[in-house]
């Protein structure tokens, strides 16, 4: 703990709802930036980084294509692009294939990050009902990342967490009350 | 204090019905959501809305012909019907739908707090 360099958090359905409890508790001076992977249909673009915004101090923004990652952001990945973090440290939008019926995929951003981040990137995967992001929680473990999961009994939708914690050797089950402290000492 | 108004948003994309009802939740309304306008008038009746949001792309009945259903019930019809849709020509299609009003997808919170606002003085 303490030497994250970034958070990427990856859910689905119920996720939100988590989100929405941990936000306001985070503390505003986070040295690392956070990226929120969470499944979500056109037509909805700037709905949810407004709701988020409005739970945080800290700065909150859709990715764009080629933005550098900075400490102190909170990145929400845009409906219907997949969200990939480059070796530069900087974000690029893929219009390609759905994975796993999901774009955004959680796992595509959990696997570019790992191997940008490595042993310095924390991973946590909330609900969900399918299984994206268990193959890209592998994909942090292999580069010696953090891998974290919503403690599924916890979930509205426990599926996903599950799923992650069967394939997975997970370093940490949080519930919801849990993860803002989580987050706030990674820092 | 005032009582809470009431708003009923019909769509099929759940995200959206999620996303609304925490913003609106927030911003001091009570909202009730439904993914389909099937038996649109049992539905409004039983719930009484101030407001109603319709989105256009409703499985089996569709948007436009539930709106007309409920500006062709007797007391139904005073409710404002806010039409919504990426649809690029949400306007004419709240026209022939015979809505108060139109939203176009995406739209932001502000927008939403709006259009309101608009049909529901304070």
């Amino acid at each position: 703990m303490g030497s994250c360099e970034a958070l990427i958090i990856g859910g689905s359905a119920g996720s939100l709802d988590v989100l929405l409890k941990v936000l306001p508790a985070l503390r505003y001076d986070l040295s690392f930036p956070i990226v929120i992977v969470v499944h979500r249909k056109y037509g909805t673009d700037s709905l949810l980084p407004e709701l988020l915004a409005g739970k945080t101090r800290l700065h909150v923004k859709e990715v764009d294509e080629k933005e550098r990652l900075v400490a102190g952001t909170i990145y929400i990945a845009p409906s219907d692009y997949h969200t990939l973090v480059e070796q530069d440290r900087t974000f690029s939008l893929d219009y390609s294939e759905k994975i796993n019926y999901s774009r955004p995929a959680i796992d595509v951003t959990f696997q570019t990050a790992a191997e940008v981040y490595q042993k310095k990137l924390v991973c946590l995967l909330l609900s969900g009902s399918n299984a994206d992001g268990v193959n890209g929680l592998k994909s942090v473990k292999s580069w010696g990342g953090v891998a974290a999961i919503q403690d599924p009994s916890t979930a509205q939708v426990a599926y996903m967490p599950e799923q992650a914690s069967i394939h997975v050797k997970i370093d940490h089950f949080l519930a919801i009350e849990d993860m803002a402290e989580f987050i706030n000492l990674l820092s | 204090m005032a009582e809470q108004k009431k708003v009923f948003i019909f769509d099929d994309n759940t995200d959206i019905l999620e996303l609304c009802t925490f913003i609106l939740e927030d911003a001091g309304y009570e909202i009730k959501t439904s993914s389909t306008s099937n038996n649109i008038i049992d539905q409004v009746s039983g719930y009484i809305p101030d407001i109603i949001f319709m989105d256009n792309w409703l499985p089996d009945v569709g948007g436009i012909e539930a709106t007309r259903e409920l500006k062709a019930h007797d007391t139904l019809k005073t409710i404002p019907v806010i039409y919504f849709s990426a649809n690029n020509d949400v306007m004419s299609l709240a026209d022939q739908a015979g809505a108060d009003g139109y939203l176009s997808k995406p739209f932001d919170i502000q927008e939403l707090e709006n259009i309101i606002l608009k049909h529901l003085p304070a």
